[in-house]
């Protein structure tokens, strides 16, 4: 149908700045470079930052400098493209899995359509097919012999200085969710091909702040928040306060102390931020209720790593603290509150990096006798694999009216659900404390959407990009929200509680967000407690 | 035939190239218009809904305050993507072209293209509400980025050493204790 006013409004339209959207492409994808301004890019690390990681034994972080995305030139050093061939083909090398991916690849677009950043963007370099292609057509160029001959025609093309920017729009404008691995028949991890991108990056100086301050600080103070010792164990402190204000009951916890039977680490957001907060006041109350002997440590204080978001060398350092804190201890195992990527890491790496922690027993619950064999290599155990198994063992009380100022929803997220199969215990759990039901079936379990803010990409100068990003699993939300009154969505993972947090006050303002162990410590009915009358929970003001 | 009764029959038609219009912004355009189910295709999905929802409403010319639900469902989705104000909004404007297009195309209708004012007017209202609710949600947006800042996640990245800050905020606080 020729309407020609339509046409002309089309045109009106379309032909403002916007490149990423709004038009209909009519050149090809590798001919189309990529434009950053202000909001769709996150900030390059500081000078500072880059220059303390480089100075760091068995770290390698060149070419600090001041520099923006938006200037023409990055300052990259003059061999910047035989330092990046040299990087991809020692990792090739290294790598197998990064040679298959590169290799086994169809094209044959089952991904294409599962990404959240592709679904709320329109983008066509957000299919995962693409977001690979893109290191994929260099690879094909220097290290393969239909690329070399045959050059465009086999999909290969030069590693360029706009290449290089391309990696940098999309390998962050990808949260290292997996879901389009699910859909992969080839079992493709493209999260492992954003990590390539992001390691070759690194290796010229092209990094974001919002990672590499806090991996810095984590490798400097043990936290992601860069804090010492003593102001962690205040905030800790702060909340045993608060509970025995709202609860009646002092916990007895403890920092750093030998001999205790078990460790414990959770994201240090969960003792600085709310929501997190709250979760963290539930970890303290379900201890206390079963009297575990388990202590806190003021050095492995982080559950996070931004090392996996980074390069293999800094995932491999921060994760080492972790075990390395157990064996000062002399703790028997360790039990990890409710973070993301630490069980990526921890399920998908750690044994291969860090591992067999064979100083280590098998983890045994003291309370239940249950022995978590899953455990068996890695000797650390889930919060919610903890819990789940107290309350199979009628371990301990729980009175479900405490949460009914709660209809809940549980957000899987990302990295347990798929990169360990956490996903009944923390539904088993809501079942005894909170009354709950799902999101549509294809945003949950292993399908689940990301939060749109993931690896490092919750920084508030791209909010625009994290809410688009977002959308998938905001829609879904709204969905049970109108359908079934939901106000609460759980989840169990500290950049969830941040990250959705800001999603749903811009979707979806009516619903909050929490971690399930707040939930648990709404619900806990513990001996000599004088819990009045909560009306919001641990949330609720006195 | 009254113009009601034919933006009533036409109505599927309407809509269809209302919502393949408005897809069109997009650059992966043919996924947006195929795929129907609503959590694969939140964008797709979402706004077929609310234009569907909308069009009856401004050819009922029903009450301008019920084309705010379905306008806010669109205008949280395109103000947050890389659209200038005018590309978030010129779809609103384009039903009017489309609905004359159609009608005029039609024998029995092609009449009625010159009743179509109150129509037009519906639609010049409901595109001034989309710029009022097109910054309203940029107005959340801000507010949801400065929630953010002052609960203190900035604090990983654009700021000293927290441990330092606090110890600062301790000795100000004691300086200003024996000042007094």
């Amino acid at each position: 149908m020729a309407v020609p006013k339509l046409e002309q409004l089309s045109k009106s339209v379309v032909q403002g700045p916007s490149l990423a959207t709004g038009a209909i492409p009519t050149r090809d994808w590798m001919d189309i470079p990529v434009v950053f301004k202000e909001g769709n890019f996150a900030y390059p690390a500081k000078k500072e930052k880059v220059e303390y990681l480089n100075s760091q034994k068995g770290l390698h972080f060149p070419n600090a400098r001041e520099w923006s995305p938006e200037h023409d030139d990055w300052k990259l050093p003059e061999n910047w493209k035989e330092i990046i061939l040299a990087g991809l083909k020692e990792r090739l090398e290294k790598f197998r899995s990064l040679k298959i991916f590169m290799d086994c690849c169809v094209r044959c677009g089952a991904c294409a359509d599962k990404c959240h950043f592709f679904l709320g963007t329109g983008d066509p370099k957000n299919m995962p097919v693409l977001r690979a292609e893109l290191l994929r057509s260099v690879y094909r160029n220097d290290f393969t012999l239909a690329g070399k001959i045959m050059g465009r025609m086999a999909g290969a093309r030069e590693m360029t200085v706009g290449v290089l920017k391309e990696w940098f729009m999309y390998s962050y404008q990808c949260t290292e969710c997996r879901r389009c691995s699910v859909f992969c028949p080839y079992g493709i991890d493209t999260a492992e091909v954003t990590m390539m991108i992001r390691e070759l990056l690194h290796l010229v100086g092209v990094g974001i702040n919002w990672i590499l301050e806090p991996a810095s600080n984590s490798n400097r103070t043990g936290n992601h928040m860069g804090l010492q010792p003593h102001t962690f164990k205040d905030n800790v402190d702060f909340l045993a306060d608060d509970i025995e204000n709202l609860t009646g009951i002092r916990v007895n916890h403890s920092f750093n102390r030998k001999g205790a039977e078990v460790l414990f680490i959770t994201p240090s957001a969960d003792v600085f931020a709310e929501p997190g907060l709250y979760t963290a006041m539930g970890y303290l109350l379900l201890f206390e209720a079963i009297g575990l002997d388990y202590t806190w440590s003021t050095y492995a204080s982080e559950g996070g790593n931004f090392g996996l978001f980074t390069n293999n060398e800094l995932m491999k350092k921060l994760n080492a603290k972790m075990y390395a804190e157990a064996k000062r201890l002399g703790v028997k195992y360790i039990i990890g509150g409710e973070c993301g990527h630490m069980w990526r890491v921890l399920h998908q790496y750690m044994d291969t990096m860090n591992g067999p922690a064979d100083f280590l027993e098998t983890p045994v619950s003291s309370i239940t006798g249950t022995r978590f064999t899953n455990a068996a290599s890695t000797k650390m155990v889930h919060i919610s694999e903890f819990t789940a198994d107290l309350i199979k063992h009628g371990k301990i009380k729980l009175d479900k009216s405490r949460n009914s100022h709660v209809k809940a929803t549980y957000h899987d997220s990302c990295n347990p659900a798929r990169a360990m199969g956490l996903m009944d215990e923390p539904r088993y759990i809501l079942d005894h404390v909170v009354d709950w039901v799902e999101m549509p079936e294809n945003t949950i379990r292993e399908q689940t959407f990301c939060c749109g803010s993931g690896t490092g990409l919750n920084t508030d100068e791209i909010m625009e990009l994290r809410m688009r990003a977002g959308l998938p699993r905001a829609n879904a939300v709204k969905y049970v929200h109108d359908k079934k009154g939901v106000n609460m969505l759980s989840c169990v993972c500290a950049i969830d509680r941040a990250t959705l947090t800001s999603l749903m006050n811009y979707w979806n303002p009516d619903v909050r967000v929490c971690g399930v162990s707040e939930l648990v410590g709404n619900a806990l009915v513990i001996d000599g407690e004088t819990r009045g009358d909560l009306d919001d929970g641990l949330r609720t003001m006195l | 035939m009254e113009l009601g009764e034919a933006l009533k029959n036409k109505r599927e038609e309407i809509v269809s190239k209302w919502v393949d219009y408005t897809l069109s912004t997009y650059q992966s355009s043919a996924f947006f218009l195929k795929e129907k189910d609503a959590f694969a295709n939140p964008v797709g999905s979402t706004i077929r809904q609310a234009l569907k929802k909308l069009f009856v409403l401004l050819a009922e010319n029903a009450d301008p305050k019920e084309f705010l639900a379905p306008l806010e469902q669109i205008m949280l989705i395109r103000s947050v993507q890389e659209f200038t104000p005018s590309q978030a909004l010129a779809p609103i404007n384009a039903v009017k072209h489309i609905t004359r297009a159609v009608l005029a195309a039609d024998k029995q209708a092609s009449g009625l293209v010159g009743d179509l004012y109150d129509f037009e007017f519906a639609v010049d209202l409901a595109l001034l509400s989309g710029f009022d609710i097109y910054m309203q949600c940029r107005e959340r947006l801000y507010k949801v980025r400065i929630r953010e800042i002052k609960t203190g996640s900035h604090i990983l990245t654009d700021s000293q050493c927290p441990t330092a800050l606090l110890n600062n905020i301790r000795n100000e606080n004691s300086e200003t204790v024996k000042s007094n």
